[in-house]
C-alpha cells in the first residue's frame, strides 16, 4: 500500500466506493410507481406482499420507535421479552402487560408475537386470577391484543384464526364458560352498563357466532395464504363447528324454541351445503383429486375413471370424514333439526326442572314425552347411529333415571314395558355414561331438597 | 545588570519520549543545565523540534523529567505550589473558547482564589493593557481571530501579576502591530522587575527584547550568552553607511587593503541574530556536540 | 405485594463496617493500580514518586480551596450548557408528548395503570438524564487534555484533586438540575394523566411491617407450603387445618390506630386452589388476634380473598367476645407492645399465600409526592455516583472509553447482573466457568454431565477458578444499585422507607466519593498532560 500516492489510494477507494454501490443500489433500490420495478428487495417485497401499508394499519409510533433503535430492534426486543418473562413469574400483571405492549409494537408483523402474547393473556393470566370477572377481564385482553394484531396484519389466516378460537373455546368451553358467555353479552364491568364490551362484541352476538366470524374471515384468507395450525380439513371445519357450538349452547341454556331449531337447521346447512361442497386435494393413487365431504354419485363418477379409482375414491372420502367425525354431525345436526327433536329436548329438561321443583307428575310426564320421543327417534332408520353419541344417550338416560325414580318415591310398579327401554338395557351396563348420568342425578337430587 | 539570584535551575535535564510499549522513541532533551536569573528576558531558540516547548513544559510539570533536575523559584517542578507566582502563554492559545473574555479571566482569577472585587479590577485593567477591544470582550472566544485569542492569552497570563512569566512563541499569529505591542509589553514587565522566560523562532523579536539567549538544536544547548555580547565576540567588523557609489567602495576596499585587512563582503546589513542561527543549525549539523558558551563577564 | 420492600434492609452497624470495608477496598484497590503504574512506568524510582504523591495528595487535601473548585464546577456547567448538552429537554419533550401512545386508554384507570405511569415517569426520567451525565462526564477532561485546555488550569495553582472534585460536582450539579426539571414535569404529567375519580390511588401508603413465621397444618412449626411458583417469594398455608401464618408486630400502642380508633390492617394475600370448586365464591380467611400473656383472643369473621390487589381490614378497637368486651390495645397487646395476628384459610384443600410485607399496619398516609420526590433522589443518588466513576475513569482513558467502562459499570451494577455473578461464583450455574463452557459448547456436552476426570481437564478447571477468582475481585469493585431503584415503592402507592432505601444508597455513593477522587488524583498526577 506505501507504494501507492495518495492520489492513487483515493483512486482505489472511489473504485472500491462504486464496486459496492452496485450491489447495493442493486438490492434496495425503492420503487417508484408502476414504472421502476425498484431494487430486488423491493421486488420481492412486492412478490410476497410484505409492504408495510400492504399488511395491515400502520402504527406510526411503532415505526417511529424501531426508526430511532437504529437497528437495534433485535436487542431491544429481546431484553423485552426477558423481562416480559421475570414480570409473569413475578406475577406483575400490570407491568406485563405493558411490557407485552411495546413488544408488539417493536414487532408488529411477526404474527407469532400477537399469537402468543394474545394467549399469555386469555390463557395463562386469567388462571392466575381467582374471581371470575377478573379471570373474564384477561380473557378480553387476550382477545383485544389478537384483535389489533389482525388490525396490523390483515392477511394474516392464523391471527384471524386465534382470535376467533378465543372467542369460541376459551369464552365457550372454560370451566367458568356458563359465567364467560354472560358476561360476553352483558360484561361485569360497570363501565358497559350490562351490556357487553363493544371492543370485542360491538353487535353484541353470542360468543360462537361472533368467533364464527373470525374463522369465516380466516377461512376466506386461508385459500390464498395457507395456515399452519390444523389439518385444512378440520380448519375449514371451524365455522360450521361454531354454529353446532352455539345451537348446542342454546339447549344448554334451556332455550328449545324455535330459535334453537333454526341455529341447527343453519348448522345443518353449514355443515352439509357449504363445509360438506368444499374441495379438498386427496391423493388418489398416484394422482391428486379433488374430493368432497358429500359427494353425489355423479361428482365420484367424474373423477374416477375405473371402478378402481371409485373404490379409492370413496375409501378417501370415507378417511376424510372420519377425520372431522363429518358423518355424526350430519345427523346430529340433521337430527336436531327436526321439530321433533327440539320438542324432546325441551321435555327433557322441563321433567329435570319439575324434578328439582318436587313436582313429581309433571316431571313424570314431561320425562315419558321426552323418552318417547326419542325412542321414536332413534328408531328412524337415517338416525340409527345416534345411539353412540354419549351425550345424549346421557341425557336420555337421565330422563329415564327421573322417570324411573318418581315412581319409585309413588311406590308404583315400573311398567314392563316404556318406550327406551331397549336403550336402557344396552346401555345400563357402560360405566363411563352412568356414571355422569348418576353424577347429574344426584346433583339434580340434592337440588330437589 | 543584578545576577544574583537564579529564578529556575536546570542541571543536567534530559527528556525521552517512550512509545506505547515503553521502548525509547524520541531524545527530545539531553542533559539541558542553565540557569534564568532575576529580572532578566531569557530566550530560548531554535529550530522546530529542538527541545525549547519540551522545556518549558519540564519546567512547568506538564511533562516528566527522564533525568536532572529543575528549581524552579525555589521549589520542584511538580508542586503546584509554584504556580502561585508563575504566569504561563501556551504556544497556541488554549483556553476555552465557550467563554467570553471576563468569564475567561474571571475563572483563571478563581484558580488564583482571588476575591470577586480583585478578579474584576484585575480583568479590565489586563483587558486594557492587553488592548482588547471593548466590544469584543463579552464575545465568546471561538469568535476571536488569531490575534485578540493572543492578547486575551497574555491577559490570563498576567491574572496573577506573576514574579515568572513563560511565553510559548509569544509574537506567533500577531500582525506587525500587534508584534510591537507584545515587545513592549516584555519590556515593560522587565522593567518592573519580573523575569521572562519566551521562546520562539522569530529571530527578531528575540533579539530586540532578550538579555539572553539559548539556541537549542536536536534536544541540546548548543549557544549561550548575552545577546550583545554573542553578536559582536567576532573577529570582523562590519561596515554600516549610507548608500556608496561604486567608486567610492572600490576606495573603500583599498583602504582595507591597505591595512591588511581581508574583504570578505559588502552588503546591505542583515538581521545579525539571524546569521548566528543559521551559522548555529548549520554547524551543529556538520559537527555535532560543539558548544559556544558566551558568559557575562562577571558570570565567569 | 409484588416486590419485596425489605430486600435492601440493613442494620445501622453492619452497614458502616460495610461501608468501612468498602472504601477501605476500593482506596486499597486504587493505591495498587498507581504503584504498580509507577513501577512499570518509572521503574525503581516509581515508589518514591509513589510516596511522594500520597504525601502530596495530603497535603492537596489540605490546600483545598473551595472558591477553586466552584470556579471549575462552573466551567464544567457553563461547558454543558454553551455546547447545548440541554438539548435532553427537547427529547423529553417529545416523549412526553407521544407517551399517550403507549400508556393504553386513559379512560379506566386502575391502581395498575397509575403503576405503569409512575415507571414510566421514572424510567424515562432516569434513562434521559444517565446518558447527558455519562457523556459530560467522562469526555469533560479528556476534552481538556486533547485541546490542552488543561494546560492552562494545571500551570495555575489548581490542585489536581480539585480539577476532579470540580469535575464532578459540576457533572452532578447539572445532572440534579436536569432531574429536578424533569421531575417537576413528570409529577404534573403523572397528576394531570389521571383522572379526578383516580386521584386517590396517588398516595403513599405508610406501612409497619411485622416478623412472620409459619405453622404448618399439624400445628407444629413450619414454612409454609410451596405451591409451584417459580418467584418462591410467597408460601401458602391449607385451609381447614391447623396451618397459620402468624404475624408479631413490634411498637403497637394507641398511634397506630386511625383517626376512628380502628387498627387498619392491609394484605394482599394469594390465592391457591387444588381444585376449582364454586369459582364465584372467592376463598375466605380469618384474622385473630391473641395475647399469650392473658389468653385473650379474637377472631374476626370470614374474609374474602382479594388475589392481586390489596385489602384494607378495618378492625375496631372495642371488641366483643362472648359477651365480654375487650380493647384492642390495653387487652390484645402485650406489656412489650408486641401484636400477635394469626392468619387462617377457611376453604378445605385451599390455599392462601403470604410473605412478610403481604400483611401490614397501615399508617396515616402521605402524600404523593413525598415518595415522589424520594425515588427522584435516588436517581440523583445514581447521577452523582456516574458523574465520580465517570469522572475518575475519563482521568485515566480516553473519553468513548470511558463512558463505555462506566456505562458497563452501571449495567453491571444492577441487582440481577449481582446475581447473576453471584451464581457464577458460588457455581450455582450448571456448566462451569469460561474454559469449560466453551468446551461443552463445542462438544454439546449436557451440562449436568460431569466432565472426564483427565489432566486436562484439571487445568481446565484450574484456569476457569482463577478467572472466577478474579471475576470475585471485580465484582467488589461493582458498585450495588439495587436499593437506588425506589420506584418500585411510589408505583406500588408506597412511601419509600429510609433505612431501606435511601441509606444504603447513600451509604453506596458515599463509599465511592474518596476513592474515586484519589484515583482521579493519581491518574491526573501520575500521567504526563500530553494528548497522546
Amino acid at each position: 500500500m506505501n507504494k501507492l500516492t495518495s492520489q492513487q489510494r483515493k483512486l482505489m477507494y472511489l473504485i472500491g466506493i462504486i464496486v459496492l454501490l452496485i450491489p447495493i443500489i442493486q438490492l434496495s433500490l425503492p420503487a417508484d410507481g408502476k414504472k421502476n420495478p425498484g431494487g430486488w428487495l423491493s421486488q420481492l417485497r412486492t412478490k410476497y406482499d410484505l409492504g408495510e401499508s400492504d399488511l395491515g394499519d400502520v402504527d406510526a409510533s411503532g415505526a417511529a420507535i424501531n426508526l430511532v433503535l437504529l437497528g437495534m430492534r433485535g436487542v431491544a426486543v429481546n431484553l423485552l421479552w426477558i423481562e416480559m418473562d421475570q414480570q409473569k413469574d413475578m406475577k406483575r400483571w400490570a407491568e406485563m402487560q405493558a411490557t407485552t405492549e411495546s413488544i408488539v409494537r417493536l414487532q408488529p408483523h411477526y404474527e407469532k408475537v400477537w399469537d402468543i402474547n394474545g394467549w399469555n393473556l386469555a390463557y395463562n393470566t386469567s388462571a392466575e386470577w381467582d374471581a371470575v370477572p377478573d379471570r373474564y377481564y384477561w380473557v378480553k385482553q387476550g382477545e383485544k391484543l389478537l384483535k389489533r394484531g389482525v388490525a396490523r396484519n390483515k392477511r394474516s389466516t392464523e391471527l384471524y384464526y386465534r382470535a376467533g378460537k378465543v372467542l369460541q373455546h376459551k369464552i365457550g368451553y372454560a370451566d367458568e364458560s356458563v359465567d364467560y358467555r354472560k358476561y360476553f353479552l352483558s360484561d361485569p364491568d360497570p363501565a358497559f352498563n350490562g351490556g357487553p364490551d363493544p371492543e370485542i362484541n360491538p353487535d353484541g352476538k353470542d360468543n360462537f357466532l361472533a368467533a364464527k366470524d373470525w374463522f369465516l374471515e380466516s377461512c376466506e384468507r386461508e385459500t390464498t395464504r395457507p395456515q399452519h395450525i390444523l389439518d385444512r380439513s378440520l380448519f375449514r371445519a371451524t365455522p360450521a363447528r361454531c354454529q353446532f357450538d352455539y345451537a348446542a349452547g342454546l339447549q344448554k341454556d334451556g332455550r328449545f324454541g324455535e330459535e334453537t331449531r333454526a341455529a341447527w337447521e343453519l348448522a345443518r346447512q353449514d355443515w352439509t351445503e357449504k363445509y360438506g361442497r368444499e374441495i379438498f386435494h386427496a391423493v388418489i393413487g398416484p394422482d391428486e383429486s379433488d374430493i368432497r365431504m358429500e359427494m353425489t354419485e355423479d361428482d365420484v363418477k367424474q373423477i374416477a375413471k375405473t371402478p378402481d379409482d371409485e373404490l379409492r375414491v370413496r375409501r378417501a372420502v370415507d378417511q376424510y370424514q372420519k377425520m372431522v367425525n363429518y358423518a355424526y354431525w350430519r345427523m346430529r345436526a340433521f337430527a336436531e333439526a327436526e321439530p321433533d327433536t327440539a320438542e324432546a329436548h325441551r321435555n327433557f329438561f322441563e321433567a329435570k326442572q319439575a324434578f328439582k321443583a318436587q313436582e313429581f307428575e309433571k316431571a313424570r310426564a314431561s320425562a315419558f314425552s321426552g323418552m318417547e320421543a326419542f325412542d321414536k327417534l332413534f328408531k328412524r332408520p337415517e338416525y340409527k347411529n345416534l345411539v353412540d353419541e354419549e351425550l345424549l344417550t346421557e341425557e336420555c338416560m337421565l330422563g329415564w333415571k327421573i322417570w324411573d325414580d318418581i315412581h319409585q318415591i309413588a311406590q308404583e310398579k315400573v311398567p314392563e314395558d316404556f318406550p327406551l327401554k331397549w336403550l336402557v338395557e344396552m346401555k345400563i351396563t357402560n360405566d363411563s355414561i352412568m356414571k355422569q348420568v348418576n353424577k347429574q342425578f344426584k346433583r339434580l337430587f340434592l337440588d330437589s331438597r | 545588570m543584578s545576577q544574583s539570584e537564579a529564578v529556575i535551575e536546570i542541571r543536567n535535564l534530559s527528556k525521552v519520549y517512550r512509545d506505547f510499549w515503553g521502548r525509547p522513541k524520541v531524545k527530545a532533551l539531553n542533559a539541558l543545565s542553565l540557569d534564568i536569573r532575576k529580572g532578566e528576558v531569557f530566550g530560548l531558540l531554535g529550530p522546530n523540534g529542538s527541545g525549547k516547548t519540551t522545556t518549558m513544559k519540564l519546567l512547568l510539570g506538564l511533562l516528566f523529567p527522564t533525568e536532572g533536575e529543575i528549581t524552579i523559584l525555589g521549589k520542584s517542578a511538580a508542586d503546584v505550589s509554584k504556580n502561585e507566582r508563575i504566569g504561563y502563554l501556551p504556544e497556541e492559545s488554549y483556553l476555552y473558547r465557550f467563554l467570553n473574555a471576563y468569564e475567561t479571566l474571571d475563572f483563571y482569577g478563581r484558580l488564583f482564589d482571588m476575591s470577586a472585587a480583585e478578579r474584576k479590577e484585575r480583568s479590565e485593567k489586563l483587558l486594557d493593557l492587553v488592548k482588547l477591544a471593548p466590544q469584543a470582550r463579552r464575545r465568546q472566544l471561538k469568535e476571536y481571530s488569531k490575534g485578540m485569542t493572543r492578547r486575551i492569552g497574555v491577559a490570563q497570563a498576567l491574572i496573577n501579576d506573576p514574579d515568572l512569566v513563560m511565553l510559548d512563541e509569544p509574537t506567533s499569529g500577531l500582525d506587525p502591530l500587534g508584534n510591537r505591542d507584545m515587545k513592549d509589553l516584555i519590556l515593560d514587565l522587565k522593567k518592573q522587575g519580573k523575569t521572562v522566560l519566551m521562546c520562539s523562532h522569530l529571530l527578531a523579536d528575540v533579539q530586540d527584547v532578550c538579555d539572553r539567549i539559548a539556541i537549542l538544536y536536536g534536544g541540546e544547548l548548543k549557544v549561550m550568552g548575552r545577546v550583545d555580547e554573542l553578536l559582536k565576540a567576532q573577529d570582523e567588523t562590519q561596515i554600516l553607511s549610507s548608500k556608496l557609489s561604486d567608486a567610492a567602495v572600490k576606495d573603500v576596499q583599498e583602504v582595507l587593503k591597505k591595512h591588511g585587512a581581508n574583504v570578505l563582503k559588502i552588503d546591505h546589513p542583515t538581521a545579525n541574530l539571524e546569521d548566528l542561527f543559521l551559522k548555529t543549525v548549520q554547524e551543529s549539523r556538520e559537527r555535532p556536540g560543539h558548544r559556544t558558551v558566551i558568559e557575562g563577564k562577571s558570570a565567569s | 405485594m409484588y416486590f419485596d420492600p425489605n430486600e435492601n434492609l440493613i442494620y445501622p452497624l453492619y452497614a458502616l463496617s460495610n461501608w468501612v470495608l468498602t472504601t477501605g477496598g476500593l482506596m486499597f484497590v486504587v493505591l495498587f493500580v498507581s504503584l504498580a503504574n509507577l513501577l512499570v512506568t518509572r521503574g525503581k524510582s516509581g515508589v518514591g514518586v509513589f510516596f511522594a504523591e500520597i504525601r502530596g495528595m495530603i497535603s492537596d487535601v489540605f490546600s483545598i480551596s473551595p472558591r477553586r473548585i466552584w470556579a471549575l464546577t462552573r466551567l464544567t456547567f457553563m461547558e454543558a450548557y454553551r455546547r447545548k448538552a440541554l438539548a435532553v429537554f427537547v427529547v423529553f419533550a417529545v416523549m412526553f408528548m407521544f407517551a399517550g401512545w403507549f400508556m393504553g386508554d386513559t379512560q379506566e384507570i386502575t391502581p395498575d395503570q397509575v403503576k405503569v405511569y409512575v415507571s414510566f415517569v421514572l424510567t424515562s426520567i432516569s434513562w434521559l438524564t444517565l446518558p447527558v451525565v455519562l457523556i459530560l462526564c467522562c469526555f469533560g477532561i479528556p476534552e481538556d487534555i486533547r485541546l490542552r485546555s488543561i494546560h492552562t488550569i494545571v500551570t495555575k495553582p489548581a490542585r489536581r484533586i480539585e480539577i476532579v472534585l470540580g469535575r464532578m460536582i459540576g457533572v452532578s450539579m447539572i445532572g440534579v438540575l436536569v432531574l429536578l426539571v424533569m421531575g417537576t414535569v413528570g409529577y404534573i404529567w403523572i397528576v394531570r394523566q389521571t383522572p379526578e375519580r383516580s386521584q386517590k390511588f396517588l398516595v403513599c401508603r405508610v406501612p409497619q411491617y411485622g416478623g412472620i413465621k409459619f405453622i404448618n397444618r399439624d400445628g407444629d412449626e413450619g414454612t409454609g407450603v410451596n405451591v409451584g411458583d417459580i418467584w418462591a417469594f410467597r408460601n401458602y398455608i391449607e385451609g381447614a387445618t391447623k396451618a397459620r401464618a402468624v404475624w408479631q408486630f413490634r411498637n403497637v400502642d394507641e398511634s397506630v390506630l386511625d383517626a376512628d380508633g380502628n387498627l387498619q390492617l392491609e394484605n394482599s394475600f394469594s390465592a391457591f386452589r387444588s381444585y376449582k370448586g364454586d369459582m364465584t365464591r372467592s376463598l375466605f380467611y380469618d384474622i385473630k388476634f391473641y395475647n399469650p400473656e392473658n389468653g385473650v383472643s379474637y377472631t374476626t369473621d370470614p374474609q374474602p380473598v382479594n388475589e392481586f390487589r390489596s385489602k384494607l381490614d378495618k378492625i375496631p378497637r372495642k371488641l366483643t367476645v362472648d359477651d365480654v368486651q375487650y380493647d384492642l390495645i390495653k387487652d390484645l397487646v402485650t406489656k412489650n407492645k408486641f401484636l400477635h395476628v394469626e392468619i387462617a384459610c377457611i376453604d378445605r384443600e385451599q390455599y392462601i399465600g403470604m410473605a412478610r410485607p403481604d400483611l401490614f399496619i397501615r399508617m396515616p398516609n402521605r402524600p404523593f409526592w413525598v415518595g415522589y420526590w424520594k425515588a427522584v433522589l435516588g436517581i440523583g443518588l445514581i447521577v452523582v455516583l456516574v458523574s465520580m466513576i465517570g469522572v475518575a475513569a475519563s482521568t485515566i482513558v480516553k473519553g468513548p472509553i470511558a463512558t463505555v467502562l462506566t456505562f458497563v459499570l452501571y449495567v453491571l451494577s444492577g441487582k440481577n447482573s449481582h446475581q447473576f455473578m453471584d451464581a457464577l461464583m458460588s457455581g450455582d450455574f450448571k456448566g462451569g466457568g469460561v474454559l469449560e463452557s466453551i468446551y461443552r459448547l463445542v462438544t454439546h456436552m449436557n451440562p449436568t454431565t460431569d466432565l472426564p476426570e483427565t489432566p486436562a481437564f484439571y487445568v481446565v478447571k484450574g484456569f476457569d477458578l482463577i478467572l472466577t477468582s478474579f471475576l470475585w475481585l471485580c465484582k467488589q469493585v461493582i458498585p450495588r444499585l439495587q436499593s437506588f431503584n425506589m420506584t418500585e415503592f411510589v408505583a406500588n402507592g408506597f412511601d419509600v422507607p429510609f433505612n431501606v432505601s435511601i441509606l444504603p444508597s447513600l451509604l453506596v455513593t458515599t463509599a465511592f466519593i474518596i476513592p474515586c477522587v484519589m484515583l482521579g488524583y493519581f491518574a491526573l498526577r501520575v500521567r504526563e498532560l500530553e494528548s497522546k
